[in-house]
């Protein structure tokens, strides 16, 4: 899982969002920016301007209807939620306008720090993304929600609007469909 | 003995290898494990697929999202109050008159605060006299719009409410914990940013309940109209039945009678025909024929509704179309679907909810 020391949420930063403090929704925002981004990113494909749109619909949702989150459940999973929720509805808008996505149209974004040096790496990204981005959506989202957040299987539960089971189920299968896909792929370790 | 032999765990891996599985799963799935080749190599492929997702970056968001996210949000402020300055002097101003009046309020208002509604066109009424410019509304008063009026209404702290012309509707609750409004007749459309179950709208035919979400609403006075969502979800609920309409979706209403099914509004017009005449006319066969027939993957939304709706007699169908448009998911089984076991058709549902 990606790593999350020294990023902790605390208690005052929500209650001072709740509260309408600017600087609450910045620090709360830093926090959170680039996981949400980064699921949107590997969900749509590596589509920047769809995950630019669905994090900026997240966020404002977040932050106009914070004063009604009441500490009944973790903050990140109502944020996941939210997430989830937003990724649906672009799935599905997409759908509507029939931009049917093809992942192996799927843009090769940049990882950080890949260099000229670093071509294998960068290869060995795009081959797991791509085989991310081929994954069927309710699998590839499991899958997401797991990998950039420490998230239980309760909350990826509430997150997904499932059950624990299927939690579960979904992450067993979208892995384990993604070792078959990459089976013997030069370079993934594993 | 036998549930540790016969029955591999291969949905269990991930939560397994995640160590997310409570006792005594966990000790069964282990010496389930020391039995099974089958599940031991599965449980390798879903260890190297978590292997594999690490090569996974974070990817950093744009850095010009804030200011976007930033100015939408002062945008949003500046609707609520002009200024922080002036909103300070206007709690001082106020405050006495505030205190004052508390007592009759709460008397007068039983159900909550009051919500500021906006002209937006033409001659509204709120608490039966006319709105020029804005003005607020209480539980229990109504707000009417003619022909060529329209008005929106603030929810609370959780969205809006733009009421179209020739339309009633009045205000029920106004509370943090319930926002609560009775349509008698004409359209609203709704826009909520909040948790689930915040806002509900009562109808003649029924009550639609807000998943958070984006929708309109239309009906008659006896209760026959329209809901369509362009956002989330929505429920709209009647005698213990329910229709859950998503995004792009919409679904007819109608007095004392079940909510109607709903169907995406780019599904074939021949489906949406007969399911209309199915759904008001009882036609039966041939309708639910068209259905069945004319159904795409996506409206296995209209599919799995039906199943709870249609007589017993004619259920297996209606599994079996949805069965030869989509896997039946683990956990979902044919005779189970057929007595409409709750569990089972929600599981279900979950599964055909990626599809829609």
């Amino acid at each position: 899982m990606v790593d999350l020391s020294g990023r902790e949420l605390s208690t005052e930063i929500v209650e001072s969002c709740r509260l309408g403090d600017r600087d609450a929704f910045r620090a709360l925002y830093d926090l959170y920016k680039d996981r949400v981004y980064s699921i949107s990113l590997h969900f749509f494909h590596g589509d920047p301007a769809v995950a630019s749109d669905v994090t900026q619909q997240v966020f404002l949702k977040l932050m106009t209807s914070i004063r009604q989150f009441r500490g009944d459940a973790e903050f990140s999973t109502w944020l996941y939620r939210l997430v989830v929720n937003a990724c649906m509805d672009a799935a599905r808008s997409r759908k509507t306008q029939s931009a049917i996505s093809d992942p192996s149209r799927m843009e090769a974004f940049p990882a950080p720090g890949s260099q000229e040096e670093d071509y294998v790496r960068a290869q060995m990204a795009n081959s797991v993304r791509a085989a991310v981005s081929a994954l069927p959506p309710k699998f590839r989202i499991a899958v997401l929600l797991r990998y950039f957040d420490d998230l239980s299987y309760e909350q990826m539960a509430q997150a997904l609007h499932c059950s624990v089971g299927t939690v579960a189920s979904r992450l067993s299968r979208g892995h384990k469909i993604l070792a078959e896909r990459l089976k013997g792929a030069a370079g993934i370790k594993g | 003995m036998l549930t540790r032999f016969t029955r591999h765990i291969s949905r269990q891996l991930a939560a397994h290898l995640d160590g997310q599985l409570v006792q005594p799963q966990a000790q069964q799935a282990e010496m389930h494990l020391r039995e099974c080749a089958r599940c031991r190599t599965e449980r390798e492929q879903v260890r190297r697929g978590m292997q594999i997702i690490e090569h996974l970056s974070l990817v950093e968001a744009p850095a010009a999202l804030w200011p976007s996210i930033e100015a939408a949000i002062q945008e949003n402020r500046s609707r609520q109050a002009p200024t922080v300055l002036l909103w300070r002097w206007a709690v001082a101003a106020t405050l006495l008159l505030a205190l004052a009046g508390a007592a009759y309020w709460r008397f007068a208002h039983p159900s909550g605060t009051r919500w500021e509604v906006v002209r937006l066109a033409g001659s509204p009424s709120g608490g039966g006299k006319p709105i020029r410019g804005a003005g607020r509304i209480g539980a229990g008063e109504w707000i009417e719009t003619d022909a060529t009026s329209r008005a929106t209404v603030k929810v609370g702290e959780i969205g809006s409410v733009e009421i179209a012309p020739g339309t009633r509707v009045r205000v029920v609750t106004a509370r943090p914990g319930e926002h609560r409004l009775a349509l008698a007749r004409g359209e609203i459309r709704a826009k909520i940013s909040a948790p689930p179950k915040l806002f509900f709208v009562d109808t003649a035919a029924g009550t639609a309940v807000d998943l958070g979400c984006e929708y309109a609403l239309s009906t008659d006075e006896r209760g026959f109209g329209l809901l369509r969502v362009t956002k989330g979800w929505v429920s709209f609920q009647w005698g213990g039945m329910e229709s859950l309409v998503p995004a792009g979706a919409s679904c007819r209403t109608r007095p004392q009678s079940a909510p109607g099914i709903p169907y995406f509004e780019d599904a074939p017009e021949s489906l949406k025909q007969a399911l209309e005449s199915f759904g008001f006319e009882k036609s039966g066969g041939d309708a639910l024929g068209v259905i069945l027939s004319e159904s795409r993957v996506r409206d296995t939304l209209t599919l799995w509704h039906l199943l709870s709706r249609v007589d017993a007699a004619d259920r297996g169908r209606v599994f079996d179309r949805i069965a030869a448009l989509t896997p039946v998911p683990a956990g979902v089984s044919r005779e189970q679907a057929l007595k409409l076991d709750p569990q089972t058709l929600d599981r279900w549902r979950e599964e055909l909810a990626w599809t829609w």
